[in-house]
């Protein structure tokens, strides 16, 4: 990784969505053991994944991970927590009105 | 259609679900191209964190708890509950007052975002972590976010709004957040989590005919689980005394206000949504934030004084100045930007102000654990 230099990376992935009653969930793991760092951009390759409702979709992709320079990593692990009140909820969209 | 096979809300273990899932038969995808429905796309963001110092937690001071906690969870207590039955009165969604059907869409949609988006960040902290105790705290409550998440999904799809997933192939940038401020954050949402879904359940229990839709019946249990996971994030936090001392206190206190503040002037601005179930965001937020502030002492050395003589009118300032922000935006020109930017400034001040109000200090009790009791 260089300090201003990003780089494009490659990786097998399984992305999975469950649009069940039971449980609405949706996942991408890579099956290459990448990790994704503070900072990287991921893009799932191919069109997007619909699950009808009652099913669950797995399908396998490959995965443009685009990592960061040392630095945007460094930039992001600083003001990351800046938006970290995304985390809480507050059952209303933050449109004044609608 | 999954006739034959069981529930997988009557299921444990998130793994087992999901491999019963994909095993189910595929079934027909009406609603899905059915063009008639409302698409919304679910955005959920993505984070990354020191899974190191995650995996360095060491639960043994709070063993017992701890153990104690899991293994309510484990049983599940919410095994089954969250499936249609009897209680699921048919919704009028035709005569709906169009004012009241757009906040209460907004209210399903936005939690339903939230519950998935924690389910993302359980499982992908449940997916890096190495430290067994930590790894199966993050899958159990994973497991209940998208419980949660499909109950909901399934009322929008009542109301004729289909969720799309397809998010996962757009690009998706990794923000990063230190553990301490996920433990602040969601520990926080998940208590008021708690005193809000228990206000509205209670004031319906006393006020039947205030309730416009079915799924306010599910609140009681449901709040269980958000108690449950609060409790864990309690725990957590409980296993370093550096997160609630110190200068931490001081982020403490912001998270505090932050999550009050927003909360007030969010609920401020659905006011067919309160009016149809008869309740007063005032005296709403009040009650939320008492038992919110009881709730939190467990682990919290401080409590926002919201008795305060400049805490309720600041605010109301606030949620004045968030309308005159949105107000000079949608104005537009050289004049509507002045206006927004002067209203931004107001805003800010009024959350300083909110800020600087002392807080109350008051001794943490030894040991941390609380059932909910409201």
């Amino acid at each position: 990784m260089g300090l201003l230099t990003r780089e494009i990376e490659r990786a097998p992935c399984t992305v999975e969505i469950s649009h069940k009653f039971e449980s609405l969930h949706a996942h991408v793991r890579f099956n290459n053991g990448a990790v994704v760092n503070p900072g990287d951009e991921v893009t799932v390759q191919g069109p997007e994944i619909m699950a009808p409702f009652g099913e669950v979709v797995s399908e396998d992709r490959e995965a443009i991970i685009l990592r960061a320079s040392k630095l945007e990593q460094l930039w992001t692990r600083l003001t990351g927590d800046l938006e970290v009140m995304e985390l809480c909820e507050f059952s209303f969209s933050e449109e004044v009105t609608l | 259609m999954n006739v034959q096979t069981p529930h997988t809300a009557d299921i444990t273990n998130v793994d087992e679900s999901l491999a019963l899932q994909e095993a189910q038969a595929k079934m027909d995808s009406q609603f899905a191209t059915d063009v008639a429905m409302q698409n919304t796309l679910l955005t959920p963001r993505f984070y990354t964190t020191d899974f190191d110092q995650l995996d360095a937690i060491d639960v043994s001071p709070v063993r017992k708890d701890w153990d104690a906690l899991i293994a309510e969870m484990e049983a599940d207590p919410n095994k089954g509950h969250f499936k249609k039955n009897e209680d699921w009165d048919e919704v009028d969604w035709e005569g709906m007052e169009p004012g009241l059907k757009k906040e209460f869409i907004d209210f399903l949609i936005s939690s339903c975002t939230a519950e998935f988006s924690g389910c993302v960040l359980y499982k992908e902290m449940k997916r890096r972590g190495k430290n067994g105790d930590i790894v199966q705290l993050f899958q159990l409550m994973a497991r209940d976010e998208a419980r949660h998440a499909g109950f909901i999904n399934d009322a929008l799809r009542e109301a004729g709004v289909a969720v799309n997933l397809g998010f996962l192939t757009q690009k998706k940038k990794y923000t990063f957040f230190q553990p301490k401020f996920i433990y602040y954050a969601t520990y926080l949402s998940e208590k008021i989590g708690y005193a809000r879904y228990i206000t509205i359940y209670r004031h319906l229990e006393a006020h039947p005919e205030h309730r416009f839709h079915p799924i306010f019946k599910w609140f009681l249990e449901w709040c269980g689980d958000e108690f449950r996971h609060g409790e864990a994030f309690a725990l957590l936090m409980k296993t370093d005394p550096k997160l609630t001392s110190g200068r931490n206190v001081l982020w403490i206190k912001f998270f505090l206000t932050a999550v009050y503040a927003t909360m007030y002037v969010r609920d401020h601005q659905r006011p067919e949504f309160h009016k149809a179930l008869g309740v007063d965001p005032d005296w709403y937020a009040h009650s939320v934030f008492t038992k919110t502030s009881a709730l939190t002492e467990q682990i919290f050395p401080i409590t926002l004084d919201i008795e305060h003589p400049r805490w309720q009118p600041t605010l109301e300032r606030l949620h004045r100045a968030n309308v005159g922000i949105a107000e000079g935006k949608s104005e537009g020109g050289l004049s509507g930007r002045l206006k927004s930017w002067a209203n931004s400034a107001r805003a800010a001040l009024c959350f300083v102000q909110l800020y600087t109000i002392p807080a109350n200090k008051h001794r943490v009790p030894q040991s941390t654990r609380l059932e909910p009791v409201y």
